[in-house]
C-alpha cells in the first residue's frame, strides 16, 4: 500500500472522529477546538487534493480569524452549560436517525457506481514546480474579476452590519482622552484672582 | 470576448449602484443627527441613477460579460428596474417611520442599498458563481436589516431564526450546486444546460436538483421551508417587513428562472413534479394558516406563502406563456405588498404599531380615503374581479390549464376562495365596525400621495392590464 | 484495500460530513452557538465535493467555487456571531427555547 491511502484514510478518521465531536461535547468552547482540529485534517487532505492554496487559507483564514472570532464570542457570553444541553438525549435518537439515513442515500448517490475508478480514473500528479496559487490568482483577477468584486462587497456589508448591529454609542459614558490630559495648560485648570487683602478686624 | 469596456458598460447599473451606495456609506457617518434626511436623499438618487443608466445603457438584445459570468438581457432590465422602483416606494414609506423610532436611520437605507446591488447581480448571474454570491449579498443585508432595531427582544429574535434557516438553506443550495458542477464539469448555467441533457435521468442530477430547489424554496418562503416566514415578518420593523416582502421576492424569481430555466431545461419533467408538490402545500397551508392570525403582518406573511404557490403555477407550467404569467404575477403581487405593508406604516403613529387586526377596525370613519385604497389593496390580493390581482390569478390559470392540468388549476381556484375570506375580514373591518381609536392619522404629505398613488395603479392597471403584461410577454421569447 | 484513491472516496467523506452537520443541527437545536458550527462543518463538506471535482475533472473552477465560499462564509459568520450577540444582550440566553416571542 503506497503513501496515499495510509494517508487519507488517517486523516479522514480524525476528520470525522472530530466532526462526531463538535456536535456531541457539552462545552461550546471544546466544540470550538474540535472544529479547528475538523478543518486541520480537512486541510491536509486539500493538500492530498493538490489545492495547496486553499488548504493554507482554510488554515489561516477559518483556523486563524473565524474560529478565534466563535472563541471570543463563546467567552465573552456568559452562557449557561446546563440548560444548553437539556433535551440532548431527547433530539439524539431522532438526529441520529436522520443522519444515518441521509448519509446511506448519500453514499449510495455518489458512491463507487457513479464515481468510482473506473468512470473518474485518479489525474497525474503535478510536477514539483507546478504552483497552485499562481494558477488560482492567474484566474482570479482575469476570469473571475467579477465575482471577485462582489466578494468585496460582501466582506464591505459584513464590516458594516457587524459594526452596526454591535458598536454602542453611550453619549452618558465618561472616558479618559490622555492628549487632552497632556496637552493641558496651566491656565486651564488654575486661576489665580488677586484680592485686595482684608483688613483684621 | 468584448473589449473590457464594453464589459463595464453592460455592467454599468451595478457599477452605478456600488459607487453610489459607498457614497451614502460615508456621507451618513459625517452628516449629524439632524440633518438625517441628507441619507435618504442620497439613497434615493442612487435608485434614481440605477434607474437611468439601465434605461440609457439597454441594448435590446441578449449580451454576456465577465467569462460568461454575468448576463445582460431584456428579462433581467425589466426586472431590475421593477426592483429599483419598489425598493425607492420603500425608502419613501420607511423615513417617517425610521425617524421616530430606535432604528439606526443611515445603516437601514445603506444596507437596503447593498440588497438592491444583490438583487441586480443575483437577476444578472450567468453562473452558479454569481448566483451564489448574488444570494448571499441579499442574505445578509437582510439578516443585518432585521437585527437593526437592536432593543427589540423580537427583532433579535427573528433575526437569529433568519439567520440560521438561511445559512442551512444556503448550504442545501450549494452542496446541489457541487454535485451539478461534478455532473456538467462547468458553472455557467448556459454550459449546464447544454450538458444536462446527457444526464437527463442520472441519479447524481436528479440530488442535485432536489438540492437546488430546496434553496430556492427557501428564499421564497414555500412550504415547507415557510418556517421563517411568519416570524421574520412579525418580528422585523414593519420598515424592514416591508423591504423583504417585496423587492427581494422579485430576486427570488429571478433566482429560480435563472436555475431551473437558463441552467436546468433539460430537467423540466423531473422539477416540473416536486413544483407542483411545492405550489400545492405553499397554497394550502398559507391561505389556511392566514385566517387564524390576529396580528396582521403575520397574516400578511402566510398570505405571501400562499401568493409564491400561485406564482409557481406558471413557473410549472414550462411555457413562454407560463414564465410570462409567473413574472407578472410576481410584479403585480409586489405592487399590492408595497401598498398592503406601506398601509400598516402609515397606520403606525408614534410610538404605535398598528400591527393587530383591530387597529383597522372603522378606518372608514378615520379616513375614508385611505380605507378605500385599503380595500382596493385587499381586494386584489383576494383576486377579485377587475382588479389587478385578479388578471394575475387569471394568467396564471390559464397557462396551467393551457398544459392539461385542469385539475390543479381547480384546485388554485378553491384555495383563492379560502382565502378571501381573510382579506374580506379586514374590509368588514374597517366599514362595518365602530373605530376603537378615534384619533386622525398624521401622515407627511408624500407619504399621503405615493399610497393614493400605489393604490389607484393597482385599480387602473387592473382596468388596464396589457401593458405590464405585454412587458412580461416580450421578455420570454417562443423557444 | 485499493492502492489508489477514487473520487468516490472524498465525495463519500463529504456526504458523511454533510450527514453529521444535518444531525448537529437537529440534536443541538436548543445552542444557538453549535448550530452556527453545524453550519461550518456543512460548508466544508461542500467544499470538500468541490475540490474534490476539481481535482478529477481536471478544472480549477470548482477550487474558486470554494475561495469564494470559504469568503461568504467568513463575512457570514461575522454577521451571524454579531446578531447572537445582539440577542444575548437582549435575553441574556441563547437558549433555543426561549426564543418564544412568535407563534402560530
Amino acid at each position: 500500500m503506497g503513501i496515499e491511502p495510509i494517508l487519507f484514510y488517517s486523516f479522514a478518521t480524525v476528520l470525522l472522529v472530530s466532526a462526531s465531536a463538535v456536535i456531541t461535547v457539552r462545552n461550546p468552547v471544546r466544540a470550538a477546538l474540535f472544529l479547528v482540529l475538523t478543518f486541520f485534517a480537512s486541510a491536509a487532505l486539500w493538500l492530498l487534493l493538490e489545492a495547496e492554496f486553499l488548504a493554507v487559507a482554510l488554515v489561516l483564514v477559518y483556523v486563524g480569524a473565524v474560529m478565534v472570532l466563535f472563541l471570543f464570542v463563546v467567552m465573552m457570553l456568559d452562557i449557561n452549560l446546563a440548560r444548553l444541553r437539556e433535551g440532548f438525549i431527547k433530539f439524539l435518537p431522532v438526529g441520529l436517525l436522520i443522519a444515518v439515513v441521509m448519509v446511506a442515500v448519500l453514499v449510495l448517490v455518489v458512491g463507487p457506481e457513479q464515481f468510482g475508478l473506473a468512470k473518474f480514473a485518479e489525474p497525474a500528479r503535478h510536477n514539483a514546480d507546478y504552483s497552485n496559487s499562481r494558477e488560482l490568482g492567474l484566474i482570479l483577477y482575469t476570469v473571475y474579476v467579477y465575482p471577485f468584486e462582489i466578494a468585496a462587497v460582501i466582506l464591505l456589508v459584513a464590516i458594516v452590519a457587524a459594526i452596526a448591529l454591535t458598536l454602542r454609542h453611550r453619549p452618558t459614558t465618561k472616558y479618559q482622552n490622555s492628549t487632552e490630559q497632556i496637552a493641558v495648560q496651566r491656565n486651564q485648570r488654575l486661576r489665580i484672582v488677586e484680592m485686595p487683602s482684608e483688613e483684621r478686624k | 470576448m468584448p473589449l473590457i469596456f464594453t464589459q463595464l458598460q453592460l455592467a454599468l447599473p451595478e457599477i452605478v449602484l456600488l459607487g453610489s451606495t459607498c457614497l451614502v456609506l460615508i456621507v451618513d457617518l459625517f452628516v449629524s443627527e439632524r440633518s438625517r434626511g441628507i441619507t435618504y436623499i442620497l439613497a434615493q438618487m442612487a435608485l434614481l441613477a440605477v434607474f437611468i443608466t439601465l434605461l440609457a445603457t439597454s441594448v435590446g438584445k441578449t449580451s454576456d460579460a465577465f467569462s460568461h459570468t454575468f448576463v445582460r438581457d431584456a428579462l433581467g432590465d425589466t426586472l431590475k428596474l421593477f426592483v429599483a422602483l419598489s425598493c425607492s416606494v420603500v425608502f419613501l414609506y420607511a423615513k417617517n417611520y425610521l425617524k421616530t423610532r430606535d432604528i439606526p436611520f443611515g445603516e437601514f437605507y445603506v444596507l437596503g442599498l447593498f440588497g438592491v446591488l444583490g438583487m441586480m447581480i443575483l437577476i444578472s448571474a450567468a453562473s452558479l458563481l454569481t448566483v451564489y454570491l448574488g444570494l448571499e449579498l441579499l442574505s445578509l443585508s437582510m439578516y443585518a436589516m432585521v437585527a437593526l432595531q437592536r432593543d427589540s427582544v423580537t427583532a433579535s429574535e427573528s433575526a437569529m431564526k433568519y439567520f440560521v434557516l438561511g445559512a442551512i438553506a444556503s448550504g442545501m443550495l450549494l452542496y446541489g450546486m457541487s454535485m451539478i458542477y461534478g455532473m456538467t464539469g462547468s458553472l455557467e448555467l448556459a454550459t449546464i444546460n447544454t450538458k444536462v441533457l446527457e444526464h437527463q435521468h442520472d441519479i447524481v442530477m436528479m440530488f442535485g436538483l432536489v438540492f437546488v430547489l430546496v434553496g430556492i424554496a427557501f428564499k421564497f418562503g414555500a412550504v415547507p421551508f415557510h418556517m421563517w416566514v411568519p416570524d421574520v415578518y412579525q418580528g422585523s420593523a414593519t420598515a424592514v417587513t416591508l423591504y423583504i416582502g417585496t423587492a427581494p421576492k422579485i430576486a427570488a424569481f429571478a433566482m429560480l428562472i435563472r436555475l431551473l430555466v437558463d441552467g436546468l431545461l433539460g430537467l423540466q419533467s423531473e422539477w416540473r413534479d416536486i413544483v407542483i408538490v411545492i405550489a400545492i402545500a405553499s397554497m394550502a397551508i398559507g391561505n389556511v394558516v392566514a385566517i387564524a392570525q390576529s396580528n396582521i403582518k403575520r397574516m400578511l406573511a402566510y398570505s405571501t406563502i400562499s401568493h409564491v404557490g400561485f406564482l409557481m403555477l406558471g413557473v410549472l407550467a414550462g411555457t413562454p406563456e407560463g414564465f410570462a404569467s409567473a413574472m407578472f404575477y410576481t410584479l403585480v403581487y409586489t405592487l399590492t405588498a408595497l401598498g398592503s405593508f406601506g398601509m400598516v406604516i402609515l397606520m403606525s403613529g408614534y410610538g404605535f404599531e398598528a400591527e393587530h387586526l383591530d387597529s383597522f377596525k372603522g378606518l372608514n370613519q378615520r379616513s375614508p380615503w385611505f380605507a378605500f385604497i385599503m380595500l382596493i389593496l385587499m381586494f386584489s390580493m383576494a383576486g377579485v374581479p377587475p382588479f389587478l390581482g385578479f388578471f394575475a390569478k387569471f394568467m396564471v390559470l390559464k397557462s396551467v390549464v393551457a398544459i392539461d392540468l385542469v385539475w390543479l388549476a381547480a384546485l388554485a381556484v378553491v384555495f383563492s376562495i379560502v382565502g378571501a375570506f381573510y382579506y374580506l375580514r379586514i374590509v368588514k373591518l374597517m366599514y362595518f365596525d365602530t373605530a376603537q381609536d378615534s384619533h386622525s392619522l398624521e401622515i407627511s404629505t408624500d407619504m399621503r400621495l405615493l399610497m393614493s398613488v400605489n393604490g389607484l395603479l393597482v385599480l387602473l392597471l387592473g382596468l388596464k392590464p396589457d401593458w405590464i403584461l405585454d412587458l412580461c410577454i416580450r421578455v420570454f421569447p417562443l423557444a | 484495500m485499493a492502492n489508489e484513491i477514487a473520487l468516490s472516496h472524498y465525495l463519500i467523506l463529504g456526504a458523511i460530513l454533510f450527514g453529521l452537520s444535518i444531525a448537529g443541527i437537529f440534536i443541538n437545536r436548543k445552542n444557538v452557538i453549535i448550530l452556527l458550527m453545524a453550519i461550518e462543518l456543512m460548508l466544508l463538506a461542500v467544499n470538500m465535493n468541490f475540490i474534490a471535482f476539481a481535482r478529477y475533472l481536471g478544472d480549477s473552477a470548482g477550487q474558486v467555487f470554494v475561495f469564494f465560499i470559504l469568503t461568504v462564509a467568513a463575512a457570514e459568520s461575522a454577521i451571524g456571531l454579531a446578531i447572537l450577540v445582539v440577542l444575548f444582550r437582549n435575553k441574556r440566553t441563547i437558549n433555543v427555547d426561549d426564543l418564544n416571542q412568535m407563534k402560530g
